[in-house]
């Protein structure tokens, strides 16, 4: 008796080590530094204060190799700890960021997506249900009902940022308005007894009437249905717990409907607003990176002349001025910045009345990586979809070594780079083994020469463009003319381009020059040289595949083509050596840099670089019914997506490849004759077939590194260091870490009303050196009373020594005695986002 | 006429005759299991295309994914800023309709599930609707395939050793019966109410995360080893966690079933007339206490053996292994019917004829079984 209790205890105490297990935390090992945010934050100010590395005589990156691999986000601060991987570069949400920081790692924060509660504006279709969304003065005072800081902290473990406008919290068109912006949000601050009297003023009015505290029309209780995602990332369903908390406290009953997307999209999207199926719903939506233009958000977010055509945008009946300023924006109906400034300045308090969206936070995310890891990250988008970290990125005070780099999946589409895989992870293993003409500022969002030498812009005068680097001259014209023999379209049957004739104009022009040594200096992995033939093979595909002409026509490709002819004017080649292209467009940006980016004929096709041989390869292979660049014709035809690095494709290429060796092909060779000669192509493909029989796949570019073998059943890739590449290892070293600022204001804990108070700010970079005034664009305060009202916005004076600048409240500002708020925005030139000081003092007679 | 009657009638006597021989009796239950099991199998895949779907109000909801999809993206798309407000709208549009297309989503449901089923049966897998193979071919075929080996790998080398150790020392303890050994087992046996990624978690923390002597997860180190023995060796060191996972997670309750199932067979009164009659215990276990549960044990080795085409869908994902669990899962996230399909016939197929074939091994195996003799007396 006595053993078989024994025995059972024994058995339950092996279950219950188990559960008791589970719920635990690993316990650190040794080696492991201390588990504490001190020791975190240590490590983050050390791998910021770091001097620029001397001079290098290492070519390509700085690594001998990267090793890519699959890892799961829930294993990898786990993983990198130990020792497993170096960085994750798919960032996690911002709910972990305690987690990397209790494992002593360093980490790249940046933009994730954004939430909010979207409203159904419809006047129900059934008279017996009401919406009380419906009316705009409910959906406004919902601004009030949400304490956005509280989820912040709550849900987002304080490291995303509360949401109160449609523009990207702290980045670059919302630090252009920033005055109205942070006025708005202390305006719309929390306040849930203001909500409720909006609430209990604009309900009886609309047949309601609050029985016991619960709001009931036509006599019964007025229940909201609450669509509640409860997939993703999780915090959109305590999003939505805690609004209907919020709601229920307003005298709503809410109906919670926990869904997940492809359960809530039917309803939400599908349905008709005015059948009533919802009354709200936890939104969220993609975050562009590092935007510099949202001038379109407003039309986008609010309007019933939405491009999202949803039936709810059309439901929704806005102010007409709202409606006006927002078209306008989107239209581009503007003349000057100032202009643009102003319309937006209007648009924002109009868009919160409007409210058909309540913001709540934009979504910060993390890449954790061990601290020994020198990585540079956009601020907008982080580390995998942008296109320097590859350049960058090292072990510290090291030249070379192996990274191991975990992300969230790899080859989740084949590759090819005219339409293969655009899944982000895909393209951070791809741009390791790119360059290009022009380097994205992962600061700024506007764009250095990497290949090319210089740009000339030329706008049509009126036009609101500015520069800010000074490689781009920027010209203005009365009329931009098209040279008549300009490329304008394309001839699939004769394979030539179509010239686009006297009397055709342009809103700007690109002229992109080149270095004279480019083709010298700039090889192909395979050991061809690059060739002006490449930048012709991108020219023509940005045409032949919508062609019905064509042995390439993919009907798929025709609604891009129609966008990019709805504003492209034509191109030509001006000379060959040295490469000079230009560039006739209606497409415009407020940056030159942007303007730029569009002169820009890089052999680089969207999804990846390819050698014009390797295109023709492409071609070869889909013009013989053999594979197909992109999945909707390879699904119609049945036949491969053409995959550059593995499968069923391989054979089909290499086979075409060799019927291309052997009829020594120019393709299009009507056009192509005059840029390719006949040894080039057969060099050209004897290299690419040797890449191939070395490396057992096509993928050739021309970055830093190359792609040396992947194993697509395994997940992994591994690229290796490009000794050929034309520049040092420390090209972008300037870029090496983010220019951020710090901030701290000092001054009088007592102002006295009517008489100038002085304030000191000072900014510092974030290792604590005076920040250089220089580089600070202007610095911006905002007074406010005791509401919170904004009652006085000025700007700082620059004080003697870099960093130090007076911000002085004048004698005149009309100042009520009780507490007030004086606050500074920074706004930098090398970063997008601002830095902030806040100072709380009491004002007296 | 009369020469007619009786030639006819010696045929039905020759048929019945021959009806009622082994042979014919094995020919006529095989033509009436074969028929049973086809129709099964094509109710069973008809159904699974109709809950795959939900009754075609998937079609519902990968529109509306579309529109979702297509919308955002075009919207996050910096190159697409420029565009008049009507063009990217227009843009959106035909985007959508492309992609509804692709997706065969232009045609009813009714029609499209009517091809998944002849296709299934006719073995065409086709082509996945979103998934590709790991090599980034659309064929199902390959879908399965590319991810066959890795599941034969770690489900094979797991539920094998599983299985014939369970046998084994299940045999050995009801030898054994009411030992400390029998005990503990019977002890430990809840600890398979636990999944294998239960313990699997624990593994990779304790192997991975604490002593870093066994990787987290994966098929091979990143990167792999360039020798094709270096590349072998580094995929039985990544087999180590989830193949201990699975075996550990099953391995006593197992012991715990057929340890009884052969104390059940040890105390018939056979086994207890060759004890009496001295026999040694080895050819006690082997002729009299084997050979009668061999129909059972053949039914559970055939059953685990088809059971590997389904993979371990968690463990898999929890180990980021590349099996078929994994796939199978990825397709239902996907709503990829064909995937879906795919893998089900296959395993439907395989169900039906080792249920088939079972019938003939329990014949042959066991001389008290005969084929389509279920009904005589």
């Amino acid at each position: 008796m006595l053993r078989k209790r024994l025995f059972a205890l024994l058995g339950l105490l092996v279950i219950a080590s188990m559960v008791l297990a589970a719920c635990g935390t690993p316990a650190p090992t040794e080696e492991q530094p201390p588990a504490t945010e001190e020791a975190t934050e240590v490590a983050t100010e050390e791998a910021t204060a770091e001097p620029t590395p001397e001079p290098t005589t290492r070519k390509g990156g700085w690594l001998d190799e990267i090793a890519y691999s699959s890892v799961t986000s829930d294993s990898a601060v786990t993983q990198i700890q130990a020792g497993a991987i170096d960085i994750y570069t798919r960032a996690v949400a911002s709910d972990r960021v305690q987690e990397i920081k209790d494992a002593g790692l360093c980490y790249a924060q940046s933009y994730g997506g954004y939430y909010d509660i979207l409203f159904n504006p419809a006047v129900f279709t059934d008279a017996t249900k009401l919406n009380p969304f419906s009316n705009r003065k409910i959906r406004e005072a919902m601004n009030w009902a949400i304490d956005r800081n509280y989820i912040n902290q709550e849900i987002y473990g304080g490291g995303s940022l509360p949401k109160f406008t449609v523009l990207a919290t702290q980045l670059v068109d919302y630090t252009n308005v920033i005055e109205t912006a942070r006025g708005l949000e202390a305006y719309y601050a929390y306040n849930l007894d203001r909500a409720k009297e909006v609430v209990d003023a604009e309900m009886p009015a609309m047949g309601a009437e609050l029985v016991d505290g619960k709001w009931n029309f036509n006599g019964e209780p007025l229940v909201l249905a609450f669509l509640i995602r409860n997939d993703g990332d999780g915090t959109r369903l305590k999003i939505g717990d805690y609004f209907s908390d919020q709601l229920e406290k307003l005298g709503f009953t809410v109906d919670r409907q926990y869904r997940k997307s492809s359960e809530a999209s039917p309803i939400w999207i599908g349905s008709d607003p005015k059948e009533g199926q919802w009354h709200l719903y936890t939104a969220g939506w993609l975050s562009s990176g590092l935007d510099r233009d949202e001038k379109e958000s407003f039309q986008e977010m609010y309007l019933s002349s939405s491009a999202q055509g949803i039936p709810l945008f059309l439901e929704n009946v806005s102010d007409p001025e709202f409606l006006k300023v927002g078209d306008d924006l989107a239209n581009g109906n503007f003349t000057t910045l100032e202009e643009r400034r102003a319309m937006i300045e209007k648009a924002l308090p109009l868009s919160m009345q409007d409210a058909l969206q309540v913001w709540i936070v934009d979504q910060q995310v993390y890449a954790p990586y061990q601290c020994n890891v020198e990585v540079t990250y956009d601020l907008g988008s982080g580390v995998e979809a942008a296109q320097m970290p590859p350049y960058n990125i090292r072990f510290k005070d090291q030249e070379g070594g192996q990274l191991k780099v975990g992300t969230n999946d790899l080859f989740t589409d084949p590759w090819n780079p005219v339409n293969g895989s655009n899944w982000v992870w895909d393209g951070f293993v791809q741009s390791a083994t790119e360059s290009g003409s022009l380097m994205a500022d992962p600061y700024t969002g506007l764009y250095w020469p990497l290949r090319a030498e210089s740009a000339e812009v030329t706008v049509q005068t009126g036009l609101p463009v500015g520069t800010n680097t000074d490689w781009v001259t920027l010209n203005t014209a009365d009329t931009v003319t098209v040279p008549a023999d300009a490329w304008v379209d394309w001839d699939a049957a004769t394979q030539t381009f179509v010239p686009a004739g006297d009397g055709v104009t342009a809103k700007a022009k690109i002229v992109m020059t080149y270095p004279a040594d480019l083709y010298e200096v700039t090889k192909w992995h395979d050991g061809s040289n690059l060739s002006a033939g490449d930048f012709v093979m991108r020219m023509i595909m940005a045409f032949d595949q919508a062609k019905e002409d064509s042995a390439i026509y993919d009907p798929d490709t025709v609604p891009n083509y129609e966008a990019f002819k709805s504003t492209f004017k034509g191109v030509k080649v001006v000379s060959t050596d040295p490469l000079v292209i230009e560039t006739y467009t209606d497409n415009f940006y407020a940056d030159a840099e942007l303007i730029a980016f569009l002169g820009d004929w890089w052999p680089q096709y969207g999804y990846g670089e390819g050698s014009w041989a390797a295109i023709a390869m492409g071609n070869a292979a889909e013009a013989a019914g053999l594979t197909a660049y992109g999945t909707g014709k390879a699904d119609t035809n049945a036949v491969e997506w053409t995959n550059f690095i593995g499968g069923p494709s391989l054979e089909a290429l290499n086979t075409q490849l060799d019927a291309l060796i052997a009829e020594s092909t120019i393709p299009y060779a009507a056009t192509m004759g005059e840029f390719v000669t006949a040894d080039e192509a057969a060099t050209r493909y004897a290299n690419l077939k040797a890449w191939y029989e070395a490396h057992g796949h096509f993928w050739s570019a021309t970055g830093p590194y190359f792609l040396d073998s992947v194993d697509l059943n395994a997940k992994t890739a591994l690229v290796k260091n490009n000794p050929d590449f034309p520049d040092f290892s420390d090209r972008w070293a300037a870029w090496s870490n983010p220019p951020l600022a710090d901030a701290t204001m000092d001054g009088p804990a007592q102002v006295t009303i009517g008489e100038d108070t002085p304030f000191s700010l000072t900014v510092t970079t974030k290792a604590g050196d005076p920040y250089p005034s220089a580089d600070i664009k202007q610095v911006k305060f905002l007074v406010y009373n005791d509401k919170g009202e904004t009652i006085y916005v000025g700007e700082g004076e620059a004080g003697a020594g870099d960093g130090e600048f007076t911000l002085t409240i004048p004698a005149d500002v009309e100042l009520q005695a009780g507490a007030g708020k004086i606050e500074a925005a920074v706004v930098l030139y090398p970063a997008a986002i601002p830095a902030f000081a806040s100072l709380e003092f009491v004002a007296v007679p | 006429m009369a020469t007619e009657t009786i030639t006819a009638t010696t045929g039905q006597a020759k048929r019945e005759a021959f009806a009622h021989t082994t042979l014919g009796r094995v020919l006529r239950y095989s033509l009436v299991r074969l028929v049973t099991l086809g129709v099964t199998v094509v109710i069973g895949i008809y159904l699974t295309i109709l809950i795959a779907n939900m009754g075609g109000y998937v079609d519902t909801i990968m529109r509306n994914e579309i529109r979702d999809n297509t919308t955002q993206s075009i919207l996050a798309n910096p190159a697409f800023r420029s565009l008049t407000p009507e063009a990217r709208e227009k843009l959106i549009q035909e985007k959508i309709a492309l992609e509804e297309k692709r997706l065969g989503l232009d045609k009813p449901f009714i029609s499209r599930s009517i091809k998944y089923l002849v296709n299934a049966l006719t073995l065409n897998l086709g082509r996945a609707i979103n998934m590709n193979s790991d090599s980034g071919s659309r064929q199902v075929r390959l879908i399965l395939l590319e991810r066959l080996p890795a599941t034969l790998l770690l489900a094979g080398t797991a539920d094998l050793i599983l299985f014939f150790s369970s046998v084994f020392i299940a045999l050995g303890l009801s030898r054994r019966y009411g030992s400390l050994l029998d005990k503990i087992t019977i002890a430990l046996s809840p600890t398979s109410s636990a999944p294998p990624w239960f313990y699997g978690i624990f593994l990779i923390l304790i192997f991975a995360g604490i002593l870093h002597v066994l990787p987290f997860g994966g098929l091979v180190d990143s990167p792999p080893p360039e020798t094709s023995f270096g590349y072998g060796l580094s995929v039985l060191k990544h087999l180590i966690l989830p193949a201990s996972a699975i075996i550990i997670s099953s391995f006593f309750l197992s012991v715990y079933n057929w340890r009884t199932f052969f104390l059940i067979y040890s105390s018939e009164d056979y086994v207890d007339m060759a004890r009496a009659k001295g026999l040694p215990a080895r050819d006690i276990e082997r002729r009299y206490i084997l050979r009668p549960t061999l129909p059972t044990i053949i039914t559970n080795f055939a059953l685990l053996v088809i059971s590997l085409w389904t993979g371990f869908t968690i463990t898999e994902t929890v180990f980021l292994w590349p099996g078929l669990g994994r796939t199978l899962f990825q397709a239902i996230g996907l709503y990829d019917t064909p995937v879906i399909v795919g893998s089900t016939i296959v395993y439907a197929y395989m169900l039906g004829i080792t249920v088939f074939l079972l019938d003939f091994v329990y014949a042959l195996v066991d001389p008290r079984v005969k084929v389509g003799g279920g009904n005589q007396q």
